[in-house]
């Protein structure tokens, strides 16, 4: 087990992969009651088609990775993992997204035997005809909570658009259509191939004795076996954007725009880190809240709030904005200046450098934050990063003006959602 | 934790010492009886306040200022509890020892200044200011059917009693909007400031004599105020059958909402058996709703249930398909009829205890839970927290029966999802 001082925070995580290439994370508190487990697979929505081992090629339903969460939950031994959970008074879930799904569970009691079920219950597939039949009337209803939230139908669209071929474009959850398809052997496949220790990690956060958490994970998973992963099939995706503007109706009363960058990386000389924090720094110089572009905004009413974010895949990174404005057409007008001016300050850069340091120190009082932000680094990084603090205030502003010449902010697109009634 | 409560006649301080947090919180809460007509203003009064200020005359220059106190964290927001409005000025700042000697009362400063130097001039707020404020709102408000789930609460609530502060919302009502004015939210600020009844929390880890000066010394109201009014609403006479109401709109899936009001409560009723009811019936993935309506019958993907215990009443809500309808209300209505027979198992009841006492043991784990819990202790009579426990475990199942058999299905409304698929 090794132990990483993680820098400025004044603690200390611990770290082991098992032999079967499982990888562990923990990071102890000593002034906490709670904590928190999640046990994760990097297998998610973005695994459309794979071959395995014994080169066998699989076409996948549209969903199958969030439909084999839901029915991650049924057991052989008719023990549901929730009722469980719930005995200790414990809250356990589930997620999926593009590139992962993760089984959590967290509480203030029982961790011990609240993390051996979690390592079990998610180690013990258990498909019936019948179980997942059922299982798509449930799952039918999410999608069509979903249909029904602007916000999530604005951003789906705005993928479609940023991506020709990248199964972004897709939403987690599938179809309706898709998931009457899958069937229990899509779900086995699906689940031999991408659950394997090499392929997962697990991640505890909070109140617990680290070494007796991983005699635990040894003791559960040390004979679960390493295996070949399976070669997932990757498509091309062009570097300019699929469709440059595009509108659609919705029933909303004030209208909504959502706007696209997309940023190739492949000729970006920065390690996926150093890229990923001069990105945020940018976008949050140009769009962030004390920025001038937000002043103005306000000012001229072309915005109340606005929602921005950065997504990483392997060649690209996008950067998402979206709003309601009553003014569309003056709002884009303004966010296409500001990708061509791109106009910062090295006072910007410091104060930004000087918040992010304060909120890494702030986040780790919160234990719900902090896996979060482990969780994250973890996919994206491959670990967790102990010298972030370090990292953030090594930035040099010389790197940020370097980086902005490698970006096009001309490669956009636009969504805007109008109103039904106009 | 050490808890402290100081009366200083014009308001009661509140110290959380906790060595459980890198920051510092301090929360100021304004708290009035509600009317539906100052809601609008009193949430445009909020944005307005963190618009600007005497001192910082735009919002950029306000947000630099924050970060430039180490990311202090500063929002406002308004919430209703029970029969009151409450308007919070919160401030989060990490501890000096991490960022710089003095910052912390920099920060405190700060959200003094915010709270006693609004930007005005001859007893007004600024127009143009003004007019961006009532731009935000306009926006919230429109955007508010967008949350499906939301508004079908707020809906049901107004086929309860439309006259009830039950179905206020705290987004604000755009024919009030077009009432606030420049001169009458100068108004409003002051009655707020000047007449409202007022706590201010401090949660971190300070010492109470550094503490207390320091929150004195920025924060000074003139007038002594009386003892609050009640917080409860009254209890609702029984319907003879109960409501159906409806609204379609033009979404995917339907949001059914119900409204169980309770007859008269004890407070201990409403502060032990109620809460394990609750669980019991609609709380986690163990309550008989997600079982029994999702897990066995897969009609929907949500379903819950909330006990509002100052309101009197307890509400449902499900997301599910409109062809589903009957056969929802009829399984939740057979459900929460078992219930009144006492068709549950003591292994229930302790499921929903064990939840009870996570949640107590978490709430010292954030900040905003404990503010949250100290406010709405003292209005719900609640017994300190060290005893809470104790006597939740000794609740019997009889007791949880008969809290049941005061629930009564009032009021159903369904936001009725209809999609014309597109050509």
């Amino acid at each position: 087990m090794k132990k990483i001082n993680l820098k400025g925070l004044e603690m200390d995580c611990y770290t082991e992969v098992l032999d079967n290439g499982l990888e562990v994370y923990m990071l102890p508190y000593s002034n906490k009651k709670n904590y928190f487990i999640s046990y994760a697979t990097r297998f998610g929505s973005d695994v459309l088609e794979f071959t395995d081992e014994k080169k066998k090629a699989h076409k996948l339903p549209l969903g199958i990775a969030h439909f084999l969460e839901h029915k991650m939950f049924e057991q052989e031994d008719g023990q549901d993992p929730f009722t469980f959970f719930s005995e200790s008074g414990t809250d356990s879930n589930a997620s999926t997204s593009f590139d992962n799904t993760q089984y959590i569970c967290y509480g203030t009691k029982e961790f011990k035997k609240n993390l051996e079920y979690l390592l079990q219950f998610v180690n013990r597939p258990y498909y019936t005809d019948e179980n997942v039949e059922k299982e798509k009337g449930i799952i039918a209803e999410e999608i069509k909570m979903y249909e029904d939230v602007p916000d999530f139908k604005l951003e789906t669209k705005l993928r479609e658009c940023l991506y020709k071929n990248h199964p972004r474009r897709i939403d987690i959850a599938g179809t309706i259509e898709e998931i009457n398809k899958i069937t229990k052997e899509d779900l086995y496949s699906c689940y031999e191939n991408f659950y394997v220790p090499n392929n997962m990690f697990i991640l505890i956060v909070g109140n617990f004795p680290p070494k007796e958490a991983l005699a635990i994970i040894e003791r559960e998973l040390d004979t679960k076996e390493k295996k070949k992963l399976p070669t997932i099939s990757k498509v091309t995706e062009p570097v300019k954007v699929e469709c440059k503007e595009c509108q659609l109706k919705e029933n909303i009363e004030i209208p909504k725009v959502a706007l696209g960058i997309k940023v190739p990386t492949k000729n970006i000389k920065l390690e996926k880190l150093e890229l990923d924090l001069y990105l945020n720094m940018l976008t949050t110089i140009l769009f962030g809240s004390s920025s001038a572009f937000r002043e103005k905004a306000r000012q001229e009413k072309l915005l109340s709030g606005l929602y921005m974010e950065w997504e990483m895949l392997e060649e690209y990174h996008t950067f998402y904005m979206m709003t309601s404005t009553t003014q569309s057409k003056e709002l884009i007008k303004e966010v296409e200046k500001e990708w061509k001016n791109m106009e910062v300050t090295e006072e910007d850069f410091s104060r930004i450098q000087k918040v992010w340091i304060a909120n890494e120190v702030r986040m780790i009082d919160n234990i719900d934050s902090t896996v979060n932000n482990l969780y994250d680094d973890i996919l994206k990084f491959g670990g967790i990063i102990p010298d972030k603090i370090e990292k953030i205030k090594n930035m040099k502003f010389k790197k940020l003006k370097d980086l902005m010449k490698e970006i096009d902010g001309t490669n956009m697109s636009i969504v805007q959602m109008i109103p039904n009634s106009k | 934790m050490k808890y402290t409560k100081k009366d200083l006649g014009s308001y009661n301080l509140h110290l959380v010492e906790t060595n459980k947090f890198k920051t510092v919180t301090v929360r100021v809460v304004f708290h009035t009886p509600i009317q539906k007509e100052e809601i609008t203003s009193r949430a445009i009064l909020c944005d307005m306040l963190l618009q600007s200020s005497e001192k910082y005359k735009t919002r950029r220059e306000m947000t630099k200022q924050a970060e430039n106190l180490y990311s202090a964290d500063i929002a406002t927001n308004n919430q209703r509890l029970g029969n009151y409005i409450l308007t919070s000025f919160h401030m989060q700042v990490l501890h000096d020892r991490y960022t710089e000697e003095g910052n912390l009362e920099k920060a405190i400063e700060f959200l003094s200044d915010i709270l006693y130097h609004p930007d005005i001039e001859e007893k007004q707020f600024q127009t143009d200011k003004l007019d961006i404020a009532k731009y935000n709102s306009v926006v919230s408000i429109s955007s508010m059917k967008e949350d499906t789930a939301a508004y079908s609460l707020i809906r049901m609530a107004e086929a309860y009693d439309k006259n009830s502060p039950l179905s206020y919302h705290m987004v604000g009502y755009i024919e009030d909007l077009e009432k606030v004015n420049e001169k009458n939210l100068y108004d409003t600020y002051i009655k707020m400031i000047e007449n409202d009844y007022v706590d201010i929390f401090v949660v971190g880890d300070f010492n109470q004599k550094e503490m207390f000066p320091l929150i004195t010394k920025y924060f000074k109201f003139k007038k002594i105020k009386k003892a609050k009014g009640s917080y409860f609403l009254p209890i609702k006479k029984p319907r003879k059958r109960r409501l159906l109401a409806k609204e379609t709109v033009e979404n995917s899936q339907s949001k059914l909402s119900i409204a169980c009001p309770f007859k008269e409560l004890t407070t201990y009723e409403r502060n032990y058996p109620l809460v394990l009811a609750n669980f019991i019936l609609g709380g986690e993935t163990e309550s008989k709703l997600f079982q029994e309506v999702r897990e066995k019958n897969s009609l929907c993907y949500t379903i819950h249930s909330s006990a509002h215990k100052l309101d009197n009443v307890l509400t449902i809500t499900a997301g599910i398909d409109k062809d589903n309808y009957t056969k929802t209300l009829d399984l939740i209505t057979k459900i929460l009829n078992e219930l009144k027979k006492g068709h549950f198992t003591e292994k229930d009841i302790n499921v929903a205890k064990e939840f009870y006492h996570t949640y107590l043991e978490e709430m010292e784990e954030s900040e905003n839970r404990m503010i949250t819990e100290i406010l709405s202790s003292e209005i719900l009579k609640q017994d300190p927290f060290e005893e809470r426990f104790q006597k939740m475990e000794k609740v019997k199942k009889r007791d949880i029966t008969k809290v049941f058999k005061k629930l009564n299905m009032d009021t159903v409304f369904l936001l009725e999802g209809e999609k014309h698929e597109e050509d």
